[in-house]
């Protein structure tokens, strides 16, 4: 069935459902989008059991929104400690960012100013959190299109502080830190060298659009040649960390992802050979 | 104070606004780039905003889609994201108040078929992911003895709902593939008719009921026992038709899935 090793995995989507089912063992795992099944039954959470019997799987979430000044959402953290304990994850992560205030949800990843205020506020949030779920959050770096005025730290000095702080541990999206490094102009690899090596626990990997003066986050594209040799780097940096191919639109069949993921694992086996 | 300067909540509040094309002056607090001016890179959140959710509208709506096609939907989906922003934690429930909206809402307002058809597209989609269930079979129900029919009474499966439609919509739903978006055209019933939507395994079912079928399911998920669904039939049928109606009319929804359990 499934390998053993879980290096290298996929998002879990609807669209693939069958697929999966008929070719088993090509994935290491699978990422869980956290809210698409906090429903009450029917196929979702069906295909969801059906998979996490063969498959070791991470859930992921957007709409924690770990850093908004609205009073944690009580209600979604113990609907989120249900699913987990039904999916008994690898572990569960989210993004460093808002999705909104006043009880309002924007259905985006809205950055955060990078201030000590900041800082201070997430870190106790994500205590807060770990303690309700009883087990360690995983943030991961967003894309973002605007620099605050009002920022003192870097994202990653931010976020290494947040981890440290706060006993986090971090999802590192390598194209992410590709997106928001040409759209505020800093060093990816800066970003890359900064982060806490004993915290890093995955990585993501995407394709974007890129518009000339900057580049949108939308998951609809393969991964470019940059992205690619970025993640070359990160695998160096944080040799055996697990990764996935995030795709969320415009969906490829089944083995047009596995070929992709491929390419991951070719290029950390070649990072392997080298150190070794 | 300046939204530069502002506190946490003062930033997050106005970079809110600027999404909800509230107010503009979250972009005092943002930088132009060397290669993109600030409002340019604010407004991949402002569009996109929108953009999202009429994806997601566009998705949960096909039959409205088909009905209204690209350019109106895209107006009165605008208008429905403009009034109303999403409380969820999921987009998978933003498109629950449309039906709501467009029966009280002008232009819409004009067109009825349009919010029931919105009514009935929320109800399936409801039904896709409501609580599984096992029906019960008939033979269950043939086995009981004939005293415990006087207190028998029923839950119908978590997924089941009904709605009164004045218009042919789910035969109209049932053919928006064929025709081109905006051509979808729904024709007024004869007379309002309750139809029943349920998901008795994975795929959702749907199918007009009869008046006193109505009537009688209406007592059934209120939990009446089998002498006062006998009752609500013998509305239409008189007395002496009644009980064999009735057992008809049960047998036929538990053969077609609707219900879940039974208790006497």
């Amino acid at each position: 069935m499934a390998s053993t090793d879980i290096g290298f995995g996929l998002g879990l989507r609807p669209e693939h459902y069958e697929e999966i089912a008929a070719n088993p063992g090509r994935v290491s795992w699978f990422e869980a989008l956290s809210e698409n099944y906090m429903v009450p039954g029917g196929r979702p959470l069906y295909w969801l059991d059906t998979f996490r019997r063969d498959y070791p799987m991470a859930l992921h979430g957007v709409s924690l929104s770990i850093g908004s000044i609205d009073p944690l959402d009580r209600r979604y953290l113990d609907d989120l400690k249900a699913l987990v304990e039904r999916v008994q994850p690898m572990w569960v992560s989210d993004h460093l960012c808002f999705t909104g205030l006043g009880g309002l949800n924007m259905h985006d990843l809205l950055p955060l100013p990078y201030t000590e205020e900041a800082l201070d506020h997430v870190a106790e949030r994500v205590t807060a959190v770990q303690d309700h779920l009883g087990q360690r959050l995983v943030l991961e770096n967003v894309s973002s299109y605007v620099t605050y005025a009002a920022s003192e730290l870097s994202e990653w000095e931010f976020i290494a502080e947040l981890a440290r702080r706060a006993d986090c541990e971090i999802l590192l999206d390598v194209n992410n830190v590709y997106v928001s490094a040409f759209n505020h102009e800093f060093d990816a690899l800066a970003f890359l060298r900064a982060m806490p090596r004993e915290r890093v626990r995955q990585f993501h990997l995407a394709g974007h659009t890129h518009k000339g003066s900057h580049i949108i986050d939308t998951h609809d594209h393969p991964i470019v040649p940059d992205v690619w040799s970025l993640y070359g780097e990160a695998v160096k940096l944080f040799p055996g960390v697990p990764t996935m191919i995030e795709r969320d639109a415009d969906i490829p069949p089944y083995e047009e992802l596995l070929a992709e993921l491929d390419v991951a694992r070719g290029i950390a086996a070649g990072v392997t050979r080298q150190a070794a | 104070m300046s939204a530069n300067t502002g506190s946490l909540g003062d930033l997050q509040g106005a970079f809110q606004n600027y999404v909800l094309a509230a107010s503009d002056t979250f972009q005092a607090a943002v930088r132009d780039t060397s290669k993109a001016q600030r409002a340019t890179l604010l407004d991949v959140y402002r569009d996109g905003y929108a953009l999202r959710l009429i994806e997601v509208l566009t998705n949960d709506y096909p039959g409205v889609m088909a009905m209204a096609g690209p350019d109106d939907f895209d107006y009165m989906a605008r208008a429905y994201i403009a009034a109303h922003p999403s409380p969820h934690r999921s987009v998978r429930w933003y498109g629950g108040r449309l039906a709501d909206f467009l029966a009280a809402t002008a232009p819409f307002n004009a067109t009825p078929e349009a919010a029931e058809m919105a009514r009935f597209e929320w109800a399936l989609s409801e039904a896709f992911d409501s609580a599984d269930a096992p029906a019960i079979t008939a033979e269950s129900l043939m086995a009981l003895a004939p005293e415990a029919w006087e207190t028998l009474s029923f839950s119908a499966l978590p997924s089941l709902r009904c709605l009164t439609l004045a218009f042919e919509v789910p035969q109209a739903w049932q053919r928006k593939e064929e025709v081109e978006a905006g051509n979808l055209e729904v024709a007024r019933a004869a007379q309002p008719t309750v139809w029943a939507v349920w998901r008795p395994q994975f795929i959702s079912n749907f199918r007009s009921l009869d008046a006193d079928e109505a009537a009688m399911l209406a007592a059934l998920v209120e939990g009446k026992p089998f002498p006062d669904l006998c009752e609500a039939v013998a509305a239409f049928t008189g007395e002496a038709e009644a009980p064999a109606r009735a057992a008809g009319l049960l047998r036929a929804m538990v053969e077609g899935g609707m219900i879940a359990a039974f208790r006497y």
